[in-house]
């Protein structure tokens, strides 16, 4: 538009990032007013969950061996966080409506905002899970540091499939149930409750492992249970894709701003 | 002279409602509009409810981008101006003003150094820290308008319920709106009041139905207005 039109990208680019950020930690302020613990919750509440697990499956079923509980919790972890995300960012544009009426934000702050909250929480989530692991006798060693590019693959994987279920559902508000129903098929396909090695027909195993979320729970495994390398090609690759494909829907969302907005708004 | 910050060619805005699967309610909000705003100027935009002047507003704004026509802006920053917007009733008004400000257009660094201004015009004293919720209605449109007023923009929209609070915050506030809006900053004003266009505004334009009635000097202008809306009573 103008001569310095960089700078102005620029600083529209660094001003978009400091209110997702912003935004992230007055809603987190926001929700911890709201019950007399506040911030206790972020510990307490996947404690209890995980205590649940423990309690139904080692003390009173005793099944599935020894290591069934940290398996689980391996599983069911990683999933949570994939499923709260995934749903809670698909309503996000629909339910931004009261901004989007009154000031021009970029479609793509919606479900960032939802997911920053979430990754912040799941924080204490994984070290919960690493206490429980020790617990369990599972001593940490140098191989745990891949949790690192673990975790942030799987953020990658989540930002994607959260860009394209904001960006579908105010199209058609229905879609929302789709979108429940897809995330429990997912779920019985990602292998939390059954080793895919021991279930799963061999020539079925390579369609299981396209499933990303299956994908990453058996590395998560490998290098929390095992202590060994994770699957680092498939790691890459589902990287790589998530990097691609939230490309592509943030210009989606750019092209189709206006329509999303007119929609939101219905 | 210098060549308008914003110039609207022909635009038009219809609003889409999906009432069902396949069927669509259609409302043409603004039909030809043709509008120049230039540098410096206060512009009021009168008309009555559901005239489209909010929409206009909004067009403006870019948050709506217009069906047909076209708009050429020069501005960089167009801020409009909503009062409490994304207040999070469970956050203090400190934390609201921040938020505020920042959806309104500010940096962090800028928010935070106008917040003492902004907690100082609103005369909330110590309840500043505490949560929004527990303000009475009067305290919240006090604080909504100082977050508002201290924006910084190249053109600012303001749409209607200027003056706020009780008789004596509506004095200051009137005041204050004066003091920016004689200054060289760019002004559009939105109201269904005469007498408020009079008092601040150098040119002002009437719209009914999505359309422009009538443009030019603000006396003119809101005389015709007043005496086609007695008449229809």
């Amino acid at each position: 538009m103008t001569e310095n039109s960089e700078t102005q990208v620029f600083q529209n680019v660094f001003r978009f990032w400091q209110l997702v950020f912003i935004k992230v930690r007055f809603n987190l302020r926001s929700e911890a007013t709201q019950s007399y613990l506040s911030y206790a919750w972020w510990i307490l509440e996947p404690l209890m969950q995980m205590g649940v697990y423990y309690i139904v499956f080692d003390i009173f079923l005793r099944r599935g061996g020894e290591d069934f509980v940290p398996f689980l919790l391996c599983g069911i972890v990683p999933w949570l966080w994939f499923a709260r995300s995934v749903n809670n960012s698909s309503r996000s544009i629909v339910q931004g409506r009261g901004l989007i009426s009154q000031t021009y934000l970029p479609k793509p702050f919606f479900p960032l905002v939802v997911i920053g909250q979430d990754l912040v929480k799941q924080h204490v989530v994984f070290l919960l899970l690493i206490g429980f692991l020790f617990y369990y006798g599972y001593v940490p060693s140098a191989e745990w540091l891949w949790l690192i590019p673990i975790v942030i693959t799987q953020l990658l994987l989540i930002v994607a499939v959260a860009f394209l279920v904001s960006f579908i559902v105010p199209f058609a508000r229905d879609l929302q149930y789709l979108i429940n129903a897809g995330l429990m098929m997912m779920m019985f396909g990602s292998g939390i409750f059954y080793s895919y090695e021991s279930v799963l027909l061999p020539e079925h195993r390579e369609i299981f492992l396209m499933n990303p979320m299956a994908n990453l729970i058996v590395s998560y495994r490998m290098v929390l249970m095992d202590g060994t390398e994770p699957l680092t090609n498939s790691l890459a690759v589902i990287a790589s894709v998530s990097i691609l494909f939230t490309f592509l829907m943030s210009k989606a969302m750019k092209r189709h701003n206006n329509t999303l907005t007119r929609l939101a708004l219905e | 002279m210098s060549s308008p910050l914003i110039s609207l060619t022909d635009v038009g805005f219809t609003y889409r409602t999906l009432s069902g699967l396949f069927s669509i309610e259609k409302y043409q909000a603004l039909k030809s509009i043709n509008l120049d705003i230039n540098p410096g100027e206060t512009l009021g935009i009168i008309g009555s409810n559901g005239s489209g002047k909010s929409t206009l507003l909004k067009v403006l704004a870019r948050i709506y981008k217009p069906d047909e026509g076209k708009i050429e802006y020069r501005a960089k920053k167009i801020s409009l101006l909503s009062l409490a917007l994304g207040f999070d009733a469970r956050l203090s008004g400190f934390d609201n003003a921040i938020l505020s400000s920042m959806l309104l257009g500010a940096t962090l660094k800028e928010a935070k150094e106008r917040v003492s201004g902004i907690l100082d015009f609103s005369e909330l004293g110590e309840f500043t820290s505490h949560p929004v919720r527990t303000y009475s209605s009067g305290m919240r449109a006090r604080l909504g308008f100082s977050v508002a007023l201290n924006m910084k923009a190249d053109v600012l929209l303001i749409d209607e319920a200027l003056a706020v609070g009780d008789a004596k915050f509506k004095a200051k506030s009137e005041k204050a709106i004066v003091e920016r809006v004689t200054s060289s900053q760019t002004v559009i004003l939105v109201s269904h009041s005469g007498a408020q266009i009079n008092r601040l505004c150098d040119r002002a334009v009437w719209i009914e139905k999505g359309e422009i009635v009538f443009s030019g000097e603000t006396e003119v202008v809101t005389k015709m207005y007043a005496e086609a809306s007695t008449k229809k009573h």
